[in-house]
Formats: C-alpha cells, sequence, structure tokens
C-alpha cells in the first residue's frame, strides 16, 4: 500500500502545474473576455458571449485534443503539457470571464453613481471603488471554480501529462492493484482541493473584514 | 472547402453512432444518478448522526475525486477485487455515482428551500413523516432544483466524453480513432465539437432562460 | 404584580379540578424556552367543550407558542397537555402514540395559510382524508367538496392554490383543517397576513363554526371579533397570562394595569 502511494506521489507535481497554470492563464485572460463582453457595441458583445457559449458546449476532452492533435501536431508541435495548459486555460478564461461579469453586476449601480459624483476618473472608479468589492464576490465563484479545475486537469492524462490519473493507470496495468491506487488517486485530489478551499475561506473573511472595518 | 465536406459526410454516420452512445450513457447515469442524488439528500440530511456522517462521506468522496477516475475505478480499478463490467455498464454505474453525489446537493439546497410552514402544515394534518416527504416536501424541493438539475445534465453529458478512457465506442472514441488513422485530427474533432455543441449550445439557452423566469417568479 | 411564584413545582394543583364538569382542554403549567429566552412562564388554562377562546396581548407576548404547545407543533419545555382523557407530559417521550391521538383531534390554521402549492385546492383537503382516516379517494373528495362549499369555494376546487385570493387561501385552510373532523380548532392570527375586507370573509367562516359550537382557540388582533364571538377572552404578556374572563366584562372593564394599557394602545391605533 505504500508502494502504491509513493508511486502515486509522482503525478502530484504535474497536476498542480496544470491546474495552477491553466488557472492563472483563464485568470488572466478572463479580464480582456469579460471587457469585450460587455462593451457597448452589440456586435462586440453578442460575438464574445457566443464564443464564450461554444467554449463551454464542448467537452474539455475535446478542446484538449484539439489543440495537442490539432495545433500541436500540425502546426506548432506543442508538448503535452503546454497544450493541456493552452486548452484548460481558454476554458478557465470562458468560465472566469462569466464569474466577473457576474460580480461586475452584483456591484450596486449606486456604486458607479457615487464613484463619478466624486469625479474620479475611469481607472481610480475601477481600481479604488469597484475592484474591491467586486474580489469580494469573485474569491468564492473563483475557488469553486479552481477545485473543479483540479478535476477537470485529469483529462491531461488523456495527451500524455503524467499526472496523477497517468501514474494511476501505470500502477494499475504494473501492479494490478486497482482499488488501491484508485482509492489512493481519489483521496490525493481530495486533499489537494482543501487548501485551495482553506485558501479561498481566508482571503474572502480577510477581504469582509476590510469592508467592514 | 468542399473537401472538407466531403470527409465529414463520409464520417458522420459512425460518429452519430458515437454520437447516440454518448446520448445513452448520459440518460442511464442520470436516471440512476438522479434518484440516487435524492437519497444521498436524505441521507445526508438523516437525524441520526451515524448515517449522516456515512452519507456525507460518501457523497464528499463523489463529488471530490474526478469523473475520470471515478471512470477509471470501476472499469480498472474493481476487477482487481474479482469484479468486471462491460465499459457501458462501469461507465452507467461510475457516472451515476458522480451524478448522485453532485444532485444531491441540488436536491438537499430544493428541501431546505421548501418554507418551513410547509412542513408544519403537514404536521398538523396527521401526515406522517414519510407522506409528509413524499407528497409535500420532495415533488416541491424537485420542482425548486429542476433547473439546476437540468444544467448539470448537460454537464454530465460533456462529462460523458471521459467514458473514451475506458474504451467505450463514444463520441470522442470515435473521432480520435478516425483521427488516428487518418491524422486527419482538427477536422474530425472539429465534427465532433460541433456534434456537442449542437445539443449543449440550445440546452444551455433553455435551462438560462428558465432559471431566469423561474427566479423572477419565485421573488413575488 | 400578581405573578405567578417561578419555582415550577411540577405539582398538578388539586384544587383546580374542583369544578362540576370535567374540563375539555386543561394546559398545567406549560413551560417553553428557545435557548435561553423563556417564552411560556408556567402558563395553565382550561376550556370546555364548545367554547370559544380568544387570546389576545402584544406581539411577543407568547400567544403563539402556546397554541403550538396545544398541538405540539413545539413541545413544551415543561407541563402537561390534556385533552379529553389524552395527556402529554412534557419531556416524556413515551408518549408518542397519544400524541399523533392528540394531533389527529386538533386541527390548525396558520397565518400564513401554508397551502400546498403543488396540489390543486381539493388535492389539498383531500390528501390527509386519504393518508391518515383510510378514506378512499372518492369518499374524501366528496367530503371535501361538501367543505369547500360550506366556506363558498366549491368552484375553486380544480385550480392551484396560487391563483386564490389570500381570503380564499385561508377559507381553503379551514377547510382542509375540518376534513380532519378534528373536536378542537386552533386558529393562529388567521386574517393578520390579509388585507381587512378579505380577512372579513374568513371571519365570517369562524363565526358561523363558533356558532355550530366547535370548541375553538384563536390567536388575534380582531379586538371586535374578540369580543363579540369568543366567550372567553385570555390577555397574555411577557408569557403569562395577565388576565381572562368573559370576553365583554375583560374588554370593556380590565383589571390589570398592564391590560388596561395594552387595551387603550389598541384602540388608539
Amino acid at each position: 500500500m505504500f508502494d502504491v502511494f509513493k508511486a502515486m506521489l509522482d503525478g502530484v507535481p504535474w497536476t498542480i502545474a496544470v491546474t495552477l497554470l491553466s488557472f492563472t492563464i483563464g485568470c488572466l485572460l478572463g479580464f480582456p473576455i469579460c471587457w469585450l463582453r460587455m462593451s457597448p457595441f452589440r456586435v462586440i458583445s453578442f460575438a464574445t458571449a457566443s464564443l464564450v457559449l461554444i467554449i463551454r458546449s464542448i467537452p474539455p476532452i475535446v478542446w484538449l485534443f484539439f489543440v495537442f492533435f490539432g495545433a500541436g501536431g500540425g502546426l506548432l508541435n506543442l508538448s503535452p503539457i503546454a497544450a493541456a495548459v493552452t486548452g484548460l486555460g481558454i476554458i478557465t478564461a470562458a468560465q472566469m470571464s462569466e464569474v466577473y461579469r457576474g460580480a461586475l453586476s452584483a456591484v450596486p449601480v449606486g456604486q458607479y453613481e457615487a464613484a463619478h459624483v466624486l469625479n474620479l476618473n475611469a481607472r481610480q472608479r475601477f481600481v479604488d471603488i469597484i475592484l474591491p468589492q467586486m474580489l469580494r464576490i469573485v474569491v468564492p465563484s473563483a475557488a469553486t471554480y479552481a477545485i473543479s479545475l483540479l478535476k477537470d486537469s485529469a483529462v491531461a492524462s488523456t495527451i500524455g501529462v503524467t499526472d496523477i490519473s497517468a501514474v494511476a493507470y501505470q500502477v494499475t496495468q504494473q501492479t494490478f492493484k486497482g482499488i488501491e491506487v484508485y482509492t489512493t488517486a481519489a483521496l490525493l485530489y481530495l486533499l489537494l482541493s482543501v487548501p485551495v478551499a482553506l485558501f479561498s475561506r481566508w482571503l474572502g473573511a480577510t477581504l469582509n473584514t476590510r469592508i467592514s472595518k | 472547402m468542399n473537401e472538407l465536406l466531403g470527409l465529414w459526410w463520409e464520417w458522420f454516420p459512425d460518429l452519430l453512432q458515437g454520437f447516440f452512445l454518448s446520448l445513452q450513457v448520459t440518460g442511464v447515469c442520470l436516471l440512476l444518478g438522479i434518484p440516487l442524488g435524492l437519497v444521498f439528500a436524505l441521507g445526508v440530511s438523516a437525524p441520526n448522526k451515524a448515517v449522516r456522517l456515512i452519507f456525507l462521506f460518501v457523497v464528499e468522496l463523489g463529488r471530490g475525486a474526478p469523473a475520470l477516475i471515478l471512470l477509471q475505478y470501476f472499469y480498472y480499478g474493481l476487477p482487481s477485487a474479482g469484479i468486471t463490467f462491460s465499459s457501458f455498464t462501469a461507465a452507467a454505474l461510475a457516472l451515476a455515482y458522480c451524478t448522485g453525489a453532485y444532485t444531491s446537493e441540488i436536491i438537499r439546497g430544493g428541501l431546505e428551500a421548501v418554507a418551513s410552514g410547509q412542513r408544519e402544515a403537514a404536521d398538523v394534518i396527521g401526515l406522517n413523516k414519510l407522506d409528509a416527504l413524499r407528497f409535500i416536501i420532495v415533488p416541491q424541493a424537485l420542482r425548486i432544483a429542476i433547473p439546476s438539475l437540468l444544467g448539470f445534465s448537460i454537464i454530465m453529458f460533456q462529462a460523458s466524453s471521459l467514458c473514451f478512457t475506458i474504451a467505450l465506442p463514444e463520441l470522442v472514441s470515435r473521432a480520435s480513432a478516425i483521427g488516428s488513422n487518418t491524422f486527419q485530427y482538427m477536422p474530425v474533432l472539429a465534427l465532433a465539437g460541433i456534434m456537442y455543441a449542437v445539443v449543449c449550445i440550445p440546452a444551455t439557452i433553455i435551462v438560462t432562460s428558465l432559471e431566469k423566469k423561474l427566479g423572477a417568479s419565485s421573488q413575488t | 404584580m400578581s405573578s405567578v411564584s417561578p419555582v415550577s413545582t411540577a405539582a398538578p394543583s388539586v384544587i383546580k379540578v374542583q369544578k362540576t364538569e370535567q374540563a375539555f382542554l386543561s394546559l398545567k403549567g406549560l413551560h417553553k424556552s428557545f435557548g435561553p429566552y423563556e417564552v411560556l412562564h408556567d402558563v395553565s388554562l382550561e376550556m370546555h367543550k364548545g367554547e370559544v377562546l380568544a387570546i389576545i396581548g402584544p406581539s411577543g407576548s407568547g400567544k403563539s407558542t402556546l397554541l403550538r404547545c396545544i398541538n405540539q407543533l413545539s413541545p413544551p419545555t415543561a407541563g402537561s397537555v390534556s385533552m379529553d382523557g389524552v395527556t402529554i407530559e412534557a419531556g416524556c417521550s413515551s408518549s408518542r402514540n397519544d400524541l399523533v391521538k392528540l394531533r389527529r383531534r386538533i386541527g390548525m390554521v396558520f397565518q400564513s395559510f401554508n397551502l400546498f402549492p403543488h396540489l390543486t385546492v381539493l388535492q389539498n383537503v383531500s390528501l390527509a382524508q386519504v393518508r391518515t382516516m383510510g378514506r378512499s379517494k372518492r369518499d374524501a373528495d366528496k367530503k371535501s367538496l361538501e367543505l369547500l362549499d360550506r366556506v363558498g369555494l366549491a368552484n375553486k376546487a380544480e385550480l392551484y392554490p396560487a391563483r386564490c385570493s389570500g381570503g380564499q387561501q385561508q377559507r381553503i385552510a379551514i377547510a382542509r383543517a375540518l376534513a380532519l373532523e378534528p373536536e378542537l380548532m386552533l386558529f393562529d392570527e388567521p386574517t393578520s397576513a390579509l388585507d381587512p375586507e378579505l380577512g372579513l370573509e374568513v371571519l365570517a367562516v369562524m363565526k358561523e363554526l363558533a356558532n355550530e359550537g366547535m370548541s375553538m382557540i384563536m390567536v388575534t388582533h380582531e379586538m371586535h371579533f374578540a369580543e363579540t364571538v369568543s366567550d372567553r377572552v385570555v390577555v397574555m404578556a411577557e408569557g403569562r397570562i395577565l388576565e381572562q374572563g368573559i370576553s365583554r366584562e375583560v374588554m370593556r372593564n380590565p383589571q390589570h394595569e398592564r391590560v388596561v394599557q395594552f387595551l387603550r394602545a389598541v384602540r388608539d391605533r
């Protein structure tokens, strides 16, 4: 049982890497997408909304294959991890843009108006007034999404990233201890999601106390 | 362009079979999984603490483990204990468990959203606990949960693509097989993607509008 | 202040049973606490069959809680509830069977109606008859229609509650309670959630019920109704009964200073 566990640990850094990198890309890329989505030009906002809907309507595994075998094989020659991070990063960006949009619309109109009345410029209005309030709403949804991304990252194993799932498959084929292996794998994923949940709770609490002060 | 359409025309029948199998797996897993979710939801809110903890563990495990791991657990893991399933059965059972774990949270939310006055009213007209659940609480809870359950069904349809990893010849498996035979990955994956989108896009739009409508009516 | 000594000796007072007639309902030394908050403090009360009791008093005085203690919707922390031979002692888990027996004979109408929104009006009234009284669906529906007719709503039988006005919903709730042929009806502020005009149609139904000899206890803010329809008025404040007696006497000539204040405040409104 301990051997199994030790072998499984080899997959952990890859799972973390795929999750962290694609989450970072998604969080950053989500901003411009959200901005386009909320554009006053109907054509742009409609096109962005359609793109986001299309991205979310196709399973992650198809996107990963598309990036890895399609773009990677023919044009770019991406490594498995690069392909996985690109594919999951794009999906995350689409999801996060919606999270941002929801948070923006949850900030009361009165806050925008008040910021205007105080003669703050556009940058100040956003950075000083809107962003802090928005973050408070974003953090819990982002954390929930990060945990589901951690689990979705298992699909990276299908294009050859040696993450927890890939190692689980290999070890099972070698040892035939399938039950131990997959139970360990499930527990590892569960364990990895705990720090995310705790961090989100801590961050949420910090942001909240700052507001109530 | 004509060349692409020609290829698609050639592959379409094969992919369509995979598409129907994907739908089938999804249907079976929802049919088994949602009732399971109701059982989990009731178990998690059971008065007995031991029962509650057991159900909580089962639900958290199902929600915490990736669907891919669950699928492989049923297909590659259980045979080491002498339990062997066909890939379809393994897929249906694993995804049903996954569905049960996730929908139990949705249904529990629905159960909690039923006004407490409804329980009291059931109580004073003398219905026993089981009758109160069956005739009063559960029907209302499910009604509240419907939009979220539909939204989750779309996610499960997408998750059925993971059955590729346990050799179920569903849509992604067939697309990937064609890809590796012809090296025409881009066009075949694009067609498979379109076939998923054809179901998921309208379904998402319908669910979103349903959510808005019910959300608006519940506020009055 | 003539408050009863707070020492809760659970002694069933022998003196009180000296009445010529055995009480139909009797509450003895009821206490109810929610955590550190004592909502009912040593409340004892008796009523006879066919009597109509109105409980009035400022909000937060424990009126609704008292009502809910009677049918054990929120079980009292101490004391006992007896009805026609069945006694429920607080804290005795053994009387589960008695609890069902007691509940079966008590109907209740809520402030917020609590009709089942996913069932038609007819199903609302019929469900419990079929499930708890063993009536066939046909007999239950027949009985339900009679009762709906009695509250003037037979034409609404096939509608869903949401399609009915508040006053209609409350009358349906009364029909639902009556369907189980209760011997005692509890009304918890049945008109408080209604516009005055809609409240009147509910009060009319209640008045008719009282005239037919139904034993009733109602918590109400309708002072005129309390005075004219009920036989006896019970005034509560801070979880105690301050005063009780013949309706007209209590309303016209209250003895207790706190009651004088309360009635003046209500009348000046």
